[in-house]
């Protein structure tokens, strides 16, 4: 995984971003997203996660200028999302996409390729190269109504790339694939990074997150309650390290419990689960009283505990009010 | 690459989808069979034989014309979203407004071609019971042309903005008023209210005049047309065509697709 600088440059900067929908026969308004405010820089994989209904296909829509925020502000590559300077820069891939499923793969390439300013030619010659990069070269003149749903995923992308865009959002691009489905998606995002594309991505799935992103920001009911690197996402409370002995004597066991240690006993062994910090220590007094060590690994906190954790206490504060 | 160059790239993939989905052919293919029928119904008179093919001909053309105008009109902007093909679409570099016209333009192209067929069938039958084919049954093709695109525009408005349901009970009501705006304005000239004959010529001028693309008793009746009786109701039908399009193009452009 990329560990990302700060020096990189904002390509997405996202400011204040509030949308009401109207909803029911008396327009009530119903707040999807509240101030939300983060920025994707230049290169990176950048994860956007939440639950169902937290915002993050609003939010996508409104950098896509699909629909309009009721107030703050977005920009892309310094363009402001109302106008349309920023299209030229990105790329984009709808969750559960549909295409004009009349026409094949080459002929829909070739379409968006047009429609992207391409000429006639330099458009067929893009179409060609990107079947090829997603492999659809031998189903480029199959009509799309013939397609897996994991060709059709592959045949978005493909079009998201069609103008060589600077930027591409992704929405829940791993939604309703099959695990090879899923791996064959995830390496092409990963070979959009090594091309130097920056990649937004909205996501639920938080082993892809782990694998695949270098920044993430959780949203929950319209607000962000994270922004950071994984890495220092998943570094987030106090690392502590499990240290398996065979032969720890009972009260040596009990003394590391008294010292704040958590014991678990599997078989003959005991687990033994101490700050980092103490580890070396647990570990020099357990050898010295004749204790064997079976393993040591050091245990972080997993993305999906403090995801939930980060739902958890969005609930906790909705219930207070 | 100009706009003009996105709205005919869009036009030819939306005359492309009419062609290849082959919906649209039932509706010629009825519009065929009516026309066929003026040739039975003709056959089973003795007297203007040639009349009463060529005005149920005629009538045929321009009511299946409509029908498809207003009901491929109306789902014309509304699939695209239900199928969210607008999403990709609309993240390229162009503008709604261009999105809107091409949807148009290859409506209106489609459109022109199925009158084509038709025209051509209506042709094939008027030449075997040798009834008379002049410039005026050209010309009442011709604004059959204009009323179809007329049309399409105000489908194109509602389907810009609305649901399928209540778009079509629009463009359709447009439809109906329209060929009665004429009448609805002499009954109204008519009254002793000020008030009463003021409105009904302010309704006669805002909503379309649909009877002024109708040239069939012309034609029929091989009776003489004027080239202002074709140029002007173009004209018409172009600057209204042009205004329904800036509203749907306003509509359009602040629309959320949620």
């Amino acid at each position: 995984m990329n560990s990302t600088g700060g020096a990189r440059a904002e390509v997405v900067r996202v400011e204040g971003l509030v949308k009401d929908f109207r909803v029911g026969v008396a327009a009530r308004r119903r707040r999807v997203l509240d101030g939300i405010s983060f920025s994707v820089r230049e290169g990176e994989i950048f994860g956007f996660v939440g639950p169902n209904g937290a915002g993050k296909t609003t939010t996508l829509k409104i950098l896509m200028g699909l629909i309009f925020a009721t107030s703050g502000r977005a920009a892309i590559v310094g363009h402001d999302v109302r106008e349309s300077g920023f299209r030229k820069h990105v790329g984009f891939l709808p969750e559960n996409p549909y295409f004009y499923d009349y026409l094949t793969g080459r002929e829909i390439l070739e379409f968006y390729a047009r429609l992207s300013g391409l000429s006639r030619g330099f458009a067929r010659t893009r179409a060609e190269t990107l079947l090829d990069w997603v492999g659809l070269k031998g189903a480029a003149d199959s009509r799309l109504r013939t397609y897996s749903k994991g060709m059709l995923q592959r045949i978005g992308i493909a079009q998201a790339l069609v103008h060589d865009p600077r930027v591409v959002f992704l929405d829940e691009p791993m939604s309703g694939l099959d695990p090879l489905g899923r791996k064959e998606i995830r390496d092409l995002v990963l070979r959009l990074r090594e091309q130097g594309k920056t990649v937004f991505m909205n996501t639920h799935i938080l082993t892809d997150v782990e694998t695949l992103c270098d920044r993430v920001a959780i949203i929950v009911k319209g607000q962000i309650r994270y922004e950071g690197t994984t890495h220092q996402f998943l570094g987030v409370g106090t690392p502590e390290t499990d240290i398996v002995f065979a032969g720890l004597s009972p009260e040596l066991a009990t003394r590391f419990e008294e010292r704040g240690a958590k014991l678990r006993g599997v078989a003959d062994r005991l687990e033994v689960r101490v700050a980092e910090k103490d580890a070396s220590g647990v570990l020099r007094e357990a050898l010295g009283a004749g204790a064997q060590v079976v393993s040591v690994a050091v245990h972080r906190a997993s993305l999906e505990s403090i995801f939930l954790s980060a739902v958890g206490d969005a609930q906790a504060k909705e219930n207070d009010r | 690459m100009t706009s003009l160059v996105r709205v005919g790239i869009l036009a030819a993939n939306t005359l492309r989808e009419a062609i290849r989905n082959r919906v649209l052919y039932t509706l010629v293919f009825f519009a065929v069979l009516l026309i066929g029928t003026g040739v039975l119904l003709s056959t089973l008179s003795y007297v203007e034989r040639e009349r009463i093919l060529q005005d149920v001909g005629l009538a045929a053309i321009r009511l299946f014309g409509a029908a498809i105008a207003i009901f491929v009109g109306i789902g014309l902007i509304h699939s695209e979203v239900d199928r969210r093909t607008i999403y990709t679409i609309l993240s390229k570099p162009l503008s709604r407004t261009e999105f809107l016209l091409g949807k148009y333009v290859g409506l209106v192209i489609t459109l022109w071609l199925q009158l084509l067929i038709m025209a051509g069938v209506f042709a094939v039958c008027s030449l075997l019971v040798n009834a008379p084919l002049t410039i005026a049954h050209a010309a009442a093709l011709v604004l059959t042309a204009m009323e179809l695109a007329l049309l399409a525009s105000i489908a194109t408005l509602f389907s810009a903005f609305t649901t399928p349901m209540l778009a079509s009970l629009f463009t359709v009501g447009l439809y109906l008023i329209g060929h009665l705006t004429r009448n609805l304005r002499d009954l109204g000239q008519r009254s002793q209210v000020v008030a009463v004959r003021e409105l009904s010529a302010l309704l006669h001028q805002v909503l379309p005049d649909l009877e002024t693309f109708n040239l069939s008793t012309q034609a029929v009746h091989t009776l003489p047309v004027a080239t202002s009786d074709v140029l002007l109701p173009i004209a018409y039908g172009v600057g209204y065509a042009t205004l329904v399009l800036f509203l749907a193009s306003v509509a359009f452009e602040r629309r959320d697709f949620r």
